[in-house]
């Protein structure tokens, strides 16, 4: 039936729109919904704990300027992603802009290039819960109790097949979710985790670093090292720091720009409800909210985060800790990410596996996650006929795209072994080939409103700002932003891609773009055969 | 690949001579609710993609109708939350088109015209609402005589559950669309078979149906096909728990469940209809219906699809589907 959307309650004031009661009027995704998916990706808690392990390289930065540069530099593209997902909401996200509006072939690229790469990050998050989650849990009851018992049970985490076996574990743990119970456990298991991460990874250390002081946490320290078989470890890890060339290094503005780097991380994995933007539809706010706000929220818990943790370990210590033999100081397997640090400054083992616990958390659904994020993805490439129908195939009682899971799982299998068994790949390695998806977004961003005018002109986003479509110049600030920072992740030598010290990363980087070019050819030559053009899948007809 | 104005003619007559020969090219679209600019897409699909038939699984109705009032300066108009004031016939016509172009239908009227539909009885209002929507929907099947006069290419035009009834009686008067709801229809060797209602829903929209009956009546036309394995079924809604038919579960108040972050989604598509297709197995299954659950898929021997619908951007998502004796090959295509 026919209402008023507006009422005209007072006779004076006459509606200016009204809607029939039909189907598909109310389903809207909702922005806290939206934003929690984004913010659950977005790895803040891996970011900080990267930033604190991989000091020595940044000594002399700020982090607090990194967060904002890469902040700064992320934002314009988060805008540009929501609005890109608003006028095509279609499963699939970069794919799906970058195939209809530059070309067939760059979508395909770029987005194949981003899954690899972000598969290939998956190993990072298998080995850290190796070493940090089981490693530290173990350490952390050695340190506390003194039972040396767990002590050598902790170090076997971090030997290379302790790394690798507890990976695969969590992995085979991850695909079983799926197999077993499909998409409704593991969202059931995604809210759980997600309630861990936050409680254990943010609001926890964000509260003894308040609460506590920098003496107070330096004897913890010591007390903790003295169970683990070294006295005076505050002294033993100054030595060893010394012994290594640590000194105390000056703020450097230009170590500062270098850190945004690290702070990086989490704009690679900010957007995924863009993924999920055929499932259900949203409003322009919810986009904007979640995409954008995404961002601000994962800055702001940064923000946060780094001065209640300096509060209690200050830059010099972590800078020590970076650069000192570990086992001088009584921590052999290897220096304690914050987690471990803040459950020492708590000075209480169940605050400290708590924040272990949640730390693990968050690393152990974000492999899920990207299962998800794949294989919709494989999806799209699928509906396209681009790749061969089986990978869209689901299973019927669990709703899982089990051959999709396969070859995801096989790749995340390889990524593993990748991290436990070789030094390949620095953590910030797969930076850039995702930054440069970005890039190919941005353009298509640019030159959308002068490739595909109806469809700008039919969207809430058909506004010029001082003559220049407002597509046009979110994308020209978001690919400034983009560029800038694929700029600073090559001149970092921090990064494992700079020009000057890993030009075969940045080769590879290349070479996974022309091996998408590549499939993208032979799958439509293959369709071509098949009497299916696929071109046709990306043409736009003409309205008149 | 050339898809360029110089080519369109000749492949536009090589479509139409593919539909009377041993391979038929269809190409398949639905839920366009209103936008005419995806109705105009819809007809040009035949020439850009040579396809010799043309099908419009329902929902052609439109959802919103967005007045333009009478202002002693002009008219007035609020589209996305910005009020505009239009001075002049090429102002108003521009702001029409845009309205147009987002599914929602422009209506000139007074302040006071528009409060006193506002303050219609709902059976009154939706009456109001059809007739509006009507006038458009004259227009398009004018519009269609217009593009495919002189073409060999057959238009089939079903109404959808949003559909308000005096869509058929349009569709019955049209002379280059062709009406197919509940009836048999018939092209390169293959019937088809259509419905355009679906299940209940919790819309409560004009044409739905209770499972029992909407099996009942897709029978009675199923029952009289010559050969039930080269048949196409048009149902509007598609078969339950198929992929086609995933669509996120809604609460009491219509809004999206969710379960963690994500929304929770169930199948919302008709056990009736699995049942026909599971009993007759067509050759192809057309659906629409389901917007964000677009795939392809198979039960037993037949291809069912639903192109999904994304209206509100002016894509229109279709499907190309090449049929011959024994066999369907689908290809989606956004346009």
């Amino acid at each position: 039936m026919a209402t008023p959307t507006e009422t005209a309650a007072a006779a004076t004031e006459a509606p200016m729109l009204f809607t029939r009661k039909a189907t598909g009027l109310v389903r809207e995704g909702r922005t806290r919904d939206a934003l929690f998916n984004n913010v659950m990706w977005s790895s803040v808690a891996l970011t900080f704990a990267l930033y604190w392990l991989l000091i020595g390289a940044y000594s002399g930065g700020s982090a607090i300027i990194g967060i904002l540069i890469a902040t700064t530099l992320g934002l314009p593209g988060a805008f540009l992603y929501a609005m890109l997902t608003q006028v095509m909401p279609r499963s699939g996200g970069d794919y799906v802009f970058n195939s209809r509006i530059l070309h067939p072939s760059i979508g395909f690229a770029a987005n194949f290039s981003y899954c690899l790469w972000v598969i290939a990050s998956s190993g990072i998050y298998t080995t850290f819960i190796a070493s940090y989650g089981f490693g530290a849990f173990a350490r952390t009851m050695a340190g506390f109790t003194g039972a040396t018992g767990w002590l050598s049970f902790g170090e076997w985490f971090s030997t290379h097949w302790g790394l690798f076996i507890t990976g695969m574990a969590m992995l085979l743990f991850s695909t079983a979710l799926f197999v077993i119970g499909g998409t409704r456990l593991f969202f059931r298991v995604q809210v759980w985790c997600f309630a861990l991460y936050i409680l254990g990874a943010v609001l926890l250390p964000v509260a003894i670093g308040l609460l506590q002081s920098r003496a107070g946490f330096i004897h913890n320290f010591n007390t903790y090292a003295a169970h683990l078989g070294t006295p005076h470890a505050s002294s033993a890890l100054v030595a060893s720091a010394a012994k290594a060339g640590f000194t105390p290094a000056h703020f450097s503005l230009d170590t500062s720009i270098r850190t945004a780097s690290v702070f990086w991380f989490i704009f690679g994995f900010i957007y995924p409800s863009t993924y999920f933007a055929g499932e259900i539809r949203m409003g322009k706010r919810t986009h904007m909210k979640s995409m954008p706000g995404a961002v601000l929220l994962a800055a702001v818990v940064l923000l946060a985060m780094t001065p209640t943790f300096t509060h209690v370990a200050s830059y010099t210590f972590n800078g020590r800790l970076a650069v000192a033999e570990p086992a001088a100081y009584g921590f052999a397997a290897g220096a304690p990410a914050y987690p471990e640090i803040m459950g020492i400054a708590s000075g209480s083992p169940a605050l400290s596996v708590l924040m272990i616990l949640g730390f693990s958390a968050g690393l152990f659904i974000w492999l899920p996650e990207t299962m998800m994020m794949a294989s919709r993805s494989m999806f799209a490439w699928s509906f396209d006929r681009l790749v061969p129908e089986r990978l869209s195939w689901v299973e019927p009682r669990t709703r899982s795209p089990l051959y999709a899971l396969a070859i995801i799982f096989l790749l995340i299998t390889a990524s593993t072994a990748i991290y436990s068994f070789t030094t390949w790949f620095t953590t910030l390695t797969v930076l850039l080939g995702i930054s440069f998806t970005m890039v190919f977004t941005a353009i298509a961003g640019i030159v959308l409103p002068y490739r595909q005018r109806a469809l700008v002109a039919a969207s809430p986003y058909a506004r010029r700002v001082a003559g220049i479509p407002l597509f046009t110049l979110v994308g020209a600030i978001a690919l400034i932003g983009f560029v800038t920072m694929i700029v600073i992740l090559m001149l970092d030598q921090g990064s494992g891609v700079s020009l000057a010290h890993n030009p075969g990363k940045l080769a590879l980087t290349a070479i996974i773009y022309a091996i998408g070019f590549a499939i993208y050819f032979a799958s439509k030559a293959i369709r071509a055969r098949q009497g299916i053009d696929l071109e046709l899948a990306y043409h736009e007809l003409p309205p008149e | 690949m050339s898809l360029g104005l110089f080519g369109r003619r000749e492949r536009a007559r090589e479509g139409q001579r593919s539909a009377g020969a041993s391979t038929t090219r269809l190409y398949y679209a639905s839920d366009i609710h209103g936008t005419e600019g995806l109705w105009r897409k819809f007809l040009n699909a035949a020439a850009t993609y040579r396809a010799g038939v043309l099908v419009m699984g329902g929902d052609v109705a439109g959802k919103v109708v967005v007045p333009l009032l009478e202002r002693t300066e002009g008219y007035e108009l609020e589209l996305f939350g910005r009020r505009e004031l239009l001075a002049g016939e090429e102002q108003l016509r521009e702001a029409e088109r845009r309205v147009r172009a987002n599914g929602m239908y422009p209506h000139r009227m007074s302040a006071a015209e528009a409060v006193r539909v506002a303050e219609l009885p709902e059976e009154q209002r939706e009456d109001w609402f059809a007739q509006v929507m009507l006038e458009t929907f004259e227009r398009w099947l004018a519009l269609a005589d217009e593009r495919l006069q002189g073409s060999e290419v057959r238009c089939f035009l079903m109404p959808g559950n949003d559909d308000p009834p005096g869509i058929d009686a349009a569709v019955e008067r049209a002379r280059r669309v062709e009406a197919c709801d509940e009836r048999i229809v018939e092209f390169g060797g293959h019937e088809m078979v259509s419905l355009g209602y679906s299940n209940l829903t919790p819309f409560h929209s004009p044409r739905e149906l209770a499972e029992d009956e909407l099996y009942r009546r897709v029978e009675r036309l199923a029952d009289q096909l010559r050969e039930p394995a080269r048949a196409i079924f048009n149902l509007h809604v598609p078969p339950y728990d198929s992929r086609l038919d995933t669509a996120a579960e809604l609460d009491e108040h219509l809004s999206v469940v969710t379960i963690g972050s994500e929304p929770k989604l169930i199948p919302v598509g008709s056990t009736a209809v699995r049942e026909l297709i599971e009993r007759y197995q067509p050759l192809l299954s057309l659906h629409g219906h389901v917007h964000e659950s677009p795939g392809a898929t198979r039960i037993g021997r037949t291809l069912c699809i639903n192109p999904g619908s994304a209206y509100h951007t002016g894509r229109i998502a279709g499907c190309l589907i090449n049929l011959s004796d024994e066999h369907a090959r689908h290809q989606f295509v956004t346009g």
